[in-house]
């Protein structure tokens, strides 16, 4: 006993701690020989003395035992918890087995966390271990495993919420027991629900066409499958009722009418919830997980399905919810019971027409492919025509006049140039999809402001960059709301002008010079020039006698601050003005400008680059630097004459070019390099425009004009002037300029301004 | 067994032992966790980026892809000397705003990829004042008598670009 026992135990538990320190997730033969320390430690003479280290002995054995069969997860987490664990046995034997109750409470509070389940620390294990996939514990560590880890010791409720039926969880869970699957099914089934909500909408117009109610039924039966086979009971149960109701909608039982379409659009909403949800789930973990309460749905489509036609109204509010309010949707008990709306028979039908039906598409056969693997495939291309390009320049090639040789180079020309424009192209999508969302929400806006809308759309074929299909779509449902609630009239105010009822909103996209085009039109009120002329006048934009043009007084409503309700239309509720469209564009190195007139209508013209991945620009080069300005924003380079530069006493230079003084910027005072010429008369000038602001920057010499591939610069972002980097002919990075940070920063210097 | 029960105690379960790669900057060699490094590439012509610290070199292009490159002496506020043909870029994977960027640290030399188990680490030296090597040091590794500055790469290179961010 006494001291020479503690030592011995302190020395084992050392060792112990020594090995826990050394197990891997997946190295079993590690944890055996922890196992074996622990058994040791059991045995040790006078270890009788110390009953709370015994105990502790005991179920860390059992734990390990388990964890080492695949009962538990083999996970470093639960390595962590053990250590820490076996940390509280080294405290226990520090106390000399006295006043070691916190350890050992602590203890078994982390045992209890790796999912240990016993009441005094002896052999009832009776973990009903969690479904924890039964593969080799091995391979467990590769799957993310925090998902399977937190079921596990989670006899705790379900996650409570509004709506949200409590439910046992494992059951709730089962379905995380294959991730990839789910992934899948996450993916796909919010494709389908987009793909149902466009073919509803075309159901609108065509209501008899089978060939579109087959093409909702499907979806809904794939997504009642996939379900039912991951067990997610409730969206099961949801598509199946919906896939019952069109069942009978597809033979003829039912009508397909506004009631139907209705609720195919409020439960596909509601499903994307649910789905959402799931996605939410794969992210943060299980405890994310909302058990939606969808008995009012089921309810509201079997009434449906059964023919009944309950008085009530929808309640507009519930119609015309869009996505993001569907979650606060779900939260109101009973919302949707209210069901089936003879309303929608009133003035507010909306008659949503969408020119070409989605519905006939003929899609050609394709793969889906990750992003990440594109986008790797695309850099590589770009890598492998810089590095032919310097093999044909290398100077002991390029001497060579092998006509073989130079028939070659030109070949493997060809073959690049056709691989990089294949690359490019598969980045590119069809607009369509964008498009199609604009179907919904001008259905909804118009049924919510009791105005008929024809929507019209052209083009949607028109091909974009993938990565700016998204950016695109805020700025867009601006102006179509824009165009919804401030262009369109009532209909009884278009009668009164002799207009249709029914308004029309065009829009258009196309292909023109290398950009792209979406144009918005209406043929509503237009914009009150008189109105934004005041505005102007008022905030000092122009003066009392600008003799500005129509236009050029109508697009200042891209200016901050400027359209607000009161200012351009007497509707009021106007949202966000639209600088925030016009900056939304100008991120996209686009351009948008309004066309107006009054009682006519307006036309929004936005105007886009092709692909945000190329960008033409000229080279240029400022001492041992080269920079890349985009051509877009160049009005001509020149070589100033003495008698045209100026300098402004504390305020800088000025170039006199076609009769207007511009401020001359010195891009390498404003980068830090060193010149060549730091003589204007010697150097070269570029006169470059941004937002009507012109500035004559200063370079050492032009080096030619490219078409060159835009590249983030890794971690570094947001750099003053510096728009992003590019891999230049000889392999080096160059840098692209950005106008708007430069003008900007040229201004804050204080050297001049406009 | 002293060493044991610190790291316990100090790092339950970190796990601070493993492989690491040492590279020396002057006469002080560090090491940083080598499942953090993506490769090692020789000293290229970098381009200079306006308006960042000077620690940052600019940026180098890594096959198609632009990564900047941070000179590790001048970030430790060492006297910067001459690249030569020793002069190598260590490409490191760090988080950044967006996912997991890759950096570049320029170094005087890389030496060789070591095992440190954990009874060897130490942890980092007390200098009295709050210093930034604080943080960006794990620990001291002791091979052969010999110490290795231990560096959490996150921290080194997560600063210097958040710090480049707010010299803004």
């Amino acid at each position: 006993m006494g001291e020479n026992t503690n030592a011995k135990i302190a020395a084992h538990l050392d060792e112990m701690a020594l090995k826990i320190m050394m197990v891997e997730p997946g190295d079993l033969s590690v944890v055996g020989e922890l196992v074996v320390l622990v058994e040791d430690l059991q045995n040790l003479p006078g270890i009788d003395a110390y009953p709370a280290l015994q105990r502790m002995g005991q179920a860390m054995r059992v734990v390990i035992g388990q964890i080492v069969m695949a009962e538990l997860p083999d996970s470093a987490n639960n390595y962590e918890r053990l250590g820490q664990g076996i940390g509280f046995m080294q405290e226990s034997c520090r106390r000399h087995g006295e006043d070691d109750e916190a350890a050992e409470t602590a203890f078994f509070a982390l045992l209890k966390e790796i999912g240990f389940v016993a009441a005094d620390g002896a052999e009832e294990v009776t973990d009903p271990s969690p479904p924890a996939a039964p593969a080799p514990a091995v391979q467990q560590q590769t799957t993310p495993p925090p998902a399977k880890e937190k079921i596990a010791p989670s006899p705790s409720g379900p996650p409570q919420g509004l709506k949200i039926m409590p439910s046992p969880a494992v059951e709730a869970m089962e379905f995380l027991q294959d991730l990839e699957l789910l992934t899948g099914f996450v993916s796909e089934t919010l494709e389908h629900l987009e793909s149902i909500e466009v073919n509803v909408l075309g159901l609108e117009e065509n209501p008899e066409d089978q060939e579109t109610i087959n093409k909702i039924f499907r979806p809904f039966h794939t997504i009642k499958g996939v379900a039912g086979f991951l067990n997610l009971k409730n969206i099961q149960k949801m598509a199946h009722s919906t896939e019952n109701l069109l069942d009978d909608v597809r033979n003829g039982i039912h009508p397909m009418d506004d009631q139907v379409i209705d609720v195919v659009l409020n439960v596909g909403d509601f499903l994307k919830t649910m789905v959402e949800n799931l996605k939410l789930v794969l992210k943060d973990g299980p405890e994310q997980y909302k058990n939606y309460d969808i008995t009012d749905y089921v309810a509201w489509v079997e009434a449906v399905q059964s023919g009944q036609k309950p008085g009530a109204a929808t309640n507009p509010q519930e119609a015309v919810s869009t996505g993001a309010e569907v979650v606060a949707n779900v939260a109101k008990p009973a919302s949707p019971i209210p069901s089936a709306s003879p309303s929608l028979n009133g003035p507010v039908a909306p008659a949503t027409k969408p020119t070409a039906s989605p519905a006939k598409m003929a899609v050609g056969d394709s793969i889906k492919v990750d992003v990440e693997k594109l986008d790797g495939l695309v850099n590589a291309v770009g890598e492998l025509v810089i590095m032919q390009a310097m093999v044909r320049s290398n100077p002991k090639i390029a001497v060579l006049s092998d006509p073989k040789l130079i028939k070659d180079f030109a070949q493997l020309g060809r073959i690049t140039s056709e691989l990089q424009k294949t690359a490019m192209s598969m980045r590119m999508v069809p607009i369509r999809q964008t498009f199609q969302k604009m179907i919904r929400l001008v259905r909804d806006l118009s049924k919510k402001t009791g105005k008929e809308v024809n929507l019209v759309m052209e083009g949607e074929e028109t091909e974009i960059d993938r990565n700016m299909v998204d950016s695109i779509y805020d700025p867009l449902v601006h102006m179509m709301r824009n165009s919804v609630d401030h262009g369109v009239q009532t209909p009884s105010e278009r009668e009164k002008l002799g207009k249709p009822r029914s308004g029309t909103v065009n829009l258009r996209a196309y292909q023109k010079g290398g950009n792209m085009v979406i144009e918005i039109e209406d043929d509503g009120q237009g914009l009150n020039t008189e109105k934004i002329r005041r505005k102007a006048i008022e905030r000092g934009l122009i003066s009392e006698n600008d003799k500005s043009s129509g236009y050029e007084l109508n697009n200042l409503i891209f200016l901050p601050g400027f359209s607000t309700a009161d200012t351009i239309t007497d509707v009021s509720g106007r949202g966000v003005g639209m600088d925030v469209v016009k900056k939304a564009v100008e991120k996209l190195r686009g351009k948008v400008e309004a066309i107006s007139e009054p009682g006519k209508g307006s036309l929004f013209v936005i105007r886009l680059p092709l692909t945000m991945a190329i960008i033409d620009g000229i080279i240029v080069r400022v001492g041992g630097e080269r920079y890349i300005i985009p051509t877009t924003a160049i009005q001509e380079s020149l070589k100033p004459r003495r008698e045209n530069y100026n300098t402004v006493q504390g305020k800088g230079e000025t170039l006199l070019v076609r009769d207007k003084v511009l401020p001359v910027l010195r891009l390498y005072q404003l980068f830090q390099v060193e010149p060549t010429y730091t003589d204007p008369c010697e150097a070269i000038v570029v006169v470059v425009e941004y937002e009507g602001r012109q500035r004559a920057i200063m370079v050492d010499e032009l080096l030619g004009k490219q078409e060159v591939v835009i590249k983030n610069l890794g971690g570094l972002s947001d750099i003053p002037g510096v728009a992003g980097g590019t891999i230049l002919g000889d392999g080096r990075v160059g840098l692209i300029l950005d106008l708007a940070g430069i003008v900007q920063s040229h201004s804050s210097h204080g050297t001049m301004e406009m | 067994m002293e060493g044991a029960a610190l790291a316990v105690e100090g790092n339950a379960g970190q796990g601070l032992g493993g492989k690491y790669l040492t590279f020396s900057l002057g006469s002080e060699e560090y090491g940083i966790v080598i499942t953090k490094v993506r490769e090692i590439i020789g000293i290229m012509e970098i381009t200079a980026v306006p308006h960042t610290p000077d620690f940052i070199k600019g940026v180098i292009n890594l096959r198609g892809r632009v990564i900047p490159i941070i000179e590790l002496r001048m970030r430790f506020n060492m006297e910067v000397k001459d690249y030569d043909d020793r002069t190598c870029i260590i490409v490191v994977d760090v988080p950044g705003p967006n996912g997991t960027v890759q950096v570049g640290m320029l170094v005087d030399s890389v030496s060789e990829v070591i095992n440190i188990a954990p009874q060897d680490i130490e942890p980092p030296p007390d200098f009295g004042v709050s210093t930034d090597a604080e943080n960006i040091i794990i620990g001291m590794g002791k091979i052969k008598g010999k110490l290795k500055i231990l560096l959490d790469v996150d921290q080194v290179i997560g600063r210097t670009l958040a710090s480049t961010l707010s010299a803004m």
